[in-house]
């Protein structure tokens, strides 16, 4: 499938930007027109990788965070990466509740929501390099 | 966003206006935890009718105020959640937890 459009954006762990981000990449998906639903869905998944890279990827450090987004006739593929401290189980990250850091209230459950309101959800992540987060939406009702 | 506190008696109610995110919840828990300890309450009220968005950070700082209420023996219910943050909540399972007053 050949994409209609494409943005890249990047920004500092700080944040004050998982608002920015998350709008960012809502506005991006509102030219396809999807449902208000859908953008509230895309709203919350991206909320919650780029608080994961800045959070967990680099904490107390200071690095970048990439948002791309890719936008098809019918879907939107949009990728969060860090190049942080990496997850040394992807698979144990991603089980509902897991979490590393429940002083910070955190309740484990970040992936269970991004795959909940994203159609598809990938996690590529290697110790001491950083972890990429790449998920899909259907922007129309099929 | 903003928080803002009424008391009704038994209960301390915490309006909560704006977005409830990583970056904002820290700043919303030391407010409603401070007010908590200050009014002689042993129970909480979250109204949630003007928080536009929410994820699980805000689920995190729901639990964490429900624990401190339980603590004393208190009680907390959530009060008009819009739409928009409605299916972060039943995903949660929050509402199996605190009573819900739509
Ligand atoms: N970008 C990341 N870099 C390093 N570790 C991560 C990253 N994203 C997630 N993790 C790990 O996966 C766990 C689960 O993440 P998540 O489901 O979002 O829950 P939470 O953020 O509440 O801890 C985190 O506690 C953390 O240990
Ligand atoms: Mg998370």
């Amino acid at each position: 499938m050949q994409p209609i459009n494409r943005m890249r954006t990047e920004f500092l762990s700080k944040s004050a930007n998982e608002s920015f981000a998350r709008v960012v990449a809502a506005s991006f998906a509102a030219q396809a027109d999807p449902s208000i639903e859908v953008l509230a869905d895309i709203r919350t998944a991206v909320s919650e990788a780029v608080t994961n890279a800045i959070i967990h990827g680099y904490g107390d450090e200071e690095g970048t965070v990439v948002l791309t987004c890719v936008l098809y006739p019918d879907l939107i593929e949009i990728t969060v990466e860090d190049f942080g401290k990496g997850i040394e189980d992807v698979e144990q990250a991603r089980t509902p509740l897991f979490t590393t850091r429940p002083d910070l209230e955190r309740t484990g459950m970040g992936f269970t929501v991004m795959e909940t309101f994203m159609d598809s959800l990938e996690v590529e992540s290697k110790v001491g390099q950083g972890t990429r987060i790449r998920m899909t939406k259907h922007l129309k009702s099929r | 966003m903003d928080v803002r506190f009424k008391r009704d008696g038994n209960s301390l109610v915490v309006m909560i206006e704006g977005e409830i995110d990583h970056h904002t919840a820290s700043r919303i828990r030391e407010r409603i935890d401070s007010k908590f300890l200050m009014e002689p309450v042993k129970n909480m009220v979250l109204d949630l009718s003007r928080v536009t968005f929410m994820d699980s950070a805000g689920i995190g700082l729901i639990l964490g105020r429900m624990n401190r209420v339980k603590l004393i023996g208190g009680s907390m219910v959530i009060r008009k959640p819009r739409p928009e943050i409605q299916r972060i909540l039943r995903m949660s399972g929050i509402k199996e937890l605190i009573e819900l007053d739509a």
